[in-house]
Parts: C-alpha cells; sequence; structure tokens
C-alpha cells in the first residue's frame, strides 16, 4: 500500500533538515553536549548555543530573548501561564475569561482552575469562529486576571484579533492576556511586542522543529508576574527549572529563524494549494466550509461533508491521504469536535469535517489526490446512504 | 481505529450490497436515524411462496465502517434463507464476527430492528 498523502501539517510537522543537522551537532562527544548550567568550557558552549537559539525565536516573534522561557511544548507554556498567573493574582481575583474554541492546553488548566474555586467565562465565537474584542469586554469584571485568547485556531485557521483584544485587557488595567501561538509560527506573523499581549505560548514542532520543546513569552515591558510551577535548579529564571535540552532548544531556533524568512512564500503558496482543494473539493456538493475563509491562514481548510457519517468518511479517505477529522477518539464511539459545535455546527456535521493543513512539502499533486480520494470516499458513502 | 479484515472487507464492498429494490413481493424495513448517526434500512424481495425464500436483498446505511460492514454482511447472507427463519446474525453474533467494541452494541441493534422491520413487513403481507 501507498504511503497516504500527509495534509496533517497543523497536528505536527516533520523536522526540515537543516534544524535537524543543527540539532545534531548538540547531541555526541564531538558536539555541544554540555550542560548549560556547567561553569567550564562545555558548559559555557552549550549555554552559548541556547542563548542563540532564544535570540532567534525572539527575532522571529518580536520579542526580547529575555523574555523567552523554554519549555517542553505548547501545552506546559500554557499551563505555566495559565496557573502562574493564577497562582501569583490570586490576591487580585479569581476570575479568567477564555475562548469556547480554545485547544484543551488552554481549556483544561482553566478547569482545573475552576474545581479550585476559580470563575471562568467562556466565550462562544460567532459562527465564522472569529471572537469580537467587545465580547471579551463584556465578559471582563473587576475581579478578572486573566484572558485567554488563541491567535490561530488549530482546526479551522481562523485569526483572531489579538492586538484588539490586548488593548481592551490594558484598558481594564487588571486583566493579563495569553496568547496561545502555537499554530501562528510559519503560518502568520507574530509581533510579540506589538500585539501587546503579556503572554504567549509557542511550540517548535508546528514550524519544522522537534517535539518536546516550546516556550512561554513573558512580557518584560509589561512586567508581568508569575509563579513557577515547578522547582529544582531555577533555570528560565526561575519559572522552569530543569536542565535545558541544549538539542532541543537549538532546534526550535534554527526552526523559526527559517520559519521567519520562508513565511511570506510559503503563505503565498499555500493559498494557492488551499484555493484548489476547496474547488476540487466544493464540486462534490453539500460541503460547507468551517471558519472565516478571508481571516485564517491558508494552510488551514476544514470542511464539513453533508450526507456521510464521519468515521466513515475517515476510514474511506484514511488510506490515501492522512487528515484530521471532526471529532475526537475518546473511546469506540466519537465525540464531535467542540470547535466545531461551538460555531453552530451540528453533531453530525461536525463528525462529517476533515481538516486539511498543508505544508512545506505541499505539492499540487497532493491536493489532487486529496480531492480523487475524498471525492470518491464522498460519493461512495452517499451512495451507500441513499443521499 | 483499527477494523478486522472481514470489517474492512465489507466496508469496502459494500457499495455492491447497497441500494433499493422495487416490484412485486419487495418489502422495505429501516431503523434509526441520521439525526442520531446511525440509520439503516433493508429491502427483500422473497418467493411468494409459503417458505418465503429471500431472493434478493439490498441495504442503505448511514453509519459507522463497522455497522455499514454488518449490514452488508446482512445483506449477502440473506439471499437463500427464509424470510420467517432467524436473522443470519444477532447483534452479539455480528459484534463477535466483525470484532466491533462493545460500545457500539446499541448500534448493532439498530441493524437488528431494521432487519427485523423487513421481515415484519413481509410476514406481514404474507398473513394479509
Amino acid at each position: 500500500m501507498n504511503t497516504p498523502v500527509y495534509l496533517d501539517y497543523a497536528a505536527t510537522t516533520p523536522v526540515d533538515p537543516r534544524v535537524a543537522a543543527v540539532m545534531a551537532e548538540c547531541l555526541t562527544a564531538q558536539g555541544t553536549f554540555g550542560n548549560a548550567g556547567s561553569g567550564h568550557s562545555f558548559g559555557d558552549e552549550a549555554n552559548s548555543v541556547i542563548e542563540a537559539a532564544r535570540a532567534q525565536v525572539a527575532e522571529a516573534v518580536g520579542a526580547l530573548p529575555a523574555e523567552v522561557i523554554f519549555t517542553s511544548g505548547a501545552t506546559e507554556a500554557n499551563n505555566l501561564s495559565i496557573f502562574g498567573v493564577a497562582n501569583y493574582s490570586r490576591p487580585l481575583g479569581q476570575h479568567i475569561v477564555a475562548v469556547r474554541t480554545e485547544h484543551k492546553a488552554v481549556l483544561d488548566p482553566c478547569r482545573e482552575l475552576e474545581r479550585r474555586g476559580w470563575r471562568v467565562t467562556y466565550l462562544v465565537p460567532r459562527g465564522d469562529g472569529v471572537v469580537d474584542p467587545a465580547q471579551v469586554a463584556a465578559a471582563l469584571r473587576a475581579d478578572t486576571v486573566l484572558v485567554c485568547v488563541m491567535h490561530v485556531n488549530n482546526e479551522i485557521g481562523v485569526i483572531q484579533d489579538v492586538a484588539a483584544i490586548a488593548a481592551v485587557c490594558a484598558e481594564h488595567g487588571g486583566a493579563r492576556l495569553h496568547v496561545d501561538a502555537a499554530q501562528s509560527a510559519g503560518k502568520h506573523a507574530i509581533d510579540f511586542a506589538a500585539i501587546g499581549c503579556d503572554l504567549m505560548a509557542l511550540s517548535a514542532h508546528k514550524v519544522y522543529g522537534p517535539k518536546g520543546v516550546g516556550a512561554l513569552l513573558v512580557s518584560q515591558r509589561r512586567a508581568v508576574h508569575l509563579e513557577a510551577l515547578h522547582h529544582g535548579g531555577g533555570q528560565e529564571r526561575g519559572l522552569r527549572s530543569g536542565t535545558l535540552p541544549t538539542h532541543q532548544i537549538a532546534g526550535m531556533g534554527e526552526a523559526f529563524k527559517l520559519s521567519r524568512s520562508a513565511a511570506a512564500a510559503e503563505g503565498a503558496r499555500a493559498a494557492l494549494l488551499r484555493q484548489r482543494l476547496w474547488r476540487g473539493l466544493s464540486a462534490l456538493g453539500g460541503v460547507l466550509r468551517n471558519g472565516d475563509e478571508a481571516n485564517s491562514v491558508p494552510q488551514i481548510l476544514n470542511a464539513s461533508f453533508e450526507d456521510v457519517e464521519g468515521e466513515s468518511l475517515l476510514a474511506a479517505v484514511g488510506p490515501h491521504i492522512a487528515v484530521s477529522a471532526g471529532a475526537a477518539c475518546a473511546s469506540a464511539v466519537r465525540e464531535p469536535s467542540y470547535v466545531l459545535r461551538a460555531l453552530g455546527r451540528d453533531d453530525r456535521l461536525a463528525e462529517s469535517s476533515l481538516r486539511f493543513s498543508l505544508g512545506r512539502f505541499t505539492e499540487e499533486r497532493d491536493i489532487d489526490l486529496a480531492v480523487t480520494a475524498v471525492t470518491e470516499a464522498v460519493t461512495r458513502l452517499r451512495k451507500i446512504g441513499g443521499a | 481505529m483499527n477494523y478486522s479484515n472481514l470489517t474492512q472487507r465489507y466496508f469496502d464492498g459494500a457499495s455492491a450490497l447497497a441500494g433499493v429494490l422495487s416490484g412485486p413481493h419487495t418489502f422495505r424495513g429501516g431503523a434509526g436515524s441520521r439525526a442520531q448517526g446511525t440509520w439503516i434500512q433493508f429491502d427483500l424481495r422473497v418467493d411468494p411462496g409459503e417458505a418465503r425464500t429471500i431472493q434478493a436483498a439490498r441495504f442503505l446505511a448511514y453509519a459507522c465502517p463497522h455497522i455499514i460492514a454488518a449490514a452488508a454482511w446482512m445483506t449477502e447472507a440473506a439471499v437463500g434463507r427464509s424470510a420467517s427463519a432467524a436473522p443470519p446474525e444477532s447483534a452479539q453474533g455480528l459484534r463477535e464476527r466483525f470484532a466491533i467494541p462493545v460500545e457500539k452494541l446499541g448500534r448493532l441493534l439498530i441493524v437488528e430492528d431494521a432487519w427485523s422491520a423487513a421481515v415484519k413487513a413481509c410476514m406481514g403481507s404474507a398473513a394479509g
């Protein structure tokens, strides 16, 4: 059987060979294998690599190097931000605002805080997935200490106007804005300083870097304070103790450097590919696009297919293309996507959705193959269903 | 999700058994609903004689691969059987045959209900 065409770059990306080469230099006895915390030349060398990577990440996202706190990934960065702010700000208030369509890495910490007595207001986006900054303003209370709004939605690719939301939070005065930007790097320009948010989570593996590393940006200009979640060693300004993984961090730095230089060209290419994909899929009829087309990153297309059952659709296309479905397999019986349900899709349409996410290595022939595979599968399943 | 070889085979080949029948001595029964996520319909054409032997069968399904495979197998296995006999396989039997997770037993009961509805239509006609 042929390997399916990979169209799931929003889930993860392969490591760019240039990134892998940089990482390999930090592993063996001939490379930069030292502990960055050691006070000898091996440690100094590792520390130099890490600081260079920190500068690369910072430059790619418009932050100061000192604002970059390396973590094990975006999930940890989101947890550090949410629990860190909550723990530090508890005397000031115990109210958080989050969006219903956030990633679980944000929603689950919010739910945990609710169990601990916090109040969380969940905003429901418009039908096109966009959150109006006025919704955030209306949800803010005197005791609100944190607002969580993701930059680019992982399922539908919709971009939120986080700068406008940051302005709303700044006007409030007491509410910090945390932005999950795990999907943004390489897909949409990030300027941490210009956005004016307080905290931002980043991931390396979404942008052709390694898994197991990410970062939390903590604004120095805005004097953000948060409590560490674990202790021991005091690395990363005391916010994330633990020996720094030089190879992972070096890989993230290189990946972000490459993404910055390639973003414009890759975005333009992805826009053409996505247009070709949508043209092919919509010819089927009964195909509904999820999310605001004009206000989404060009690498992601999410569509629901009428009159086909979701699991059967995924099973039918699975041998040909690797895509994500609009349902989660928590057990043998799938749960429809909470993101699509929040946008007003009914359970059946949420289940019968597919997320196509394009990337650096996607070619026209991959798109054509995907259109053929989906067309054949939907046509067959509609025939079986008598539609 | 991983499917058994038999499930995969009947899911892949389901189109050949899908459809509707028309004409004399053709009876239809269905169960479930699309809104609930599983809907099955069987069409049976039977010998007008006493035995009510099933001469042809077709099915339609809006369902997951396990249920499509099970319904397709029922359709194939039906031909040559008497409509008055027990169904080709019970819900539990289908679950075991296709290695279907126990969480889907409720969906298999819809297959059984659809079959029963088609047989009832057929036997009701015979009684009339």
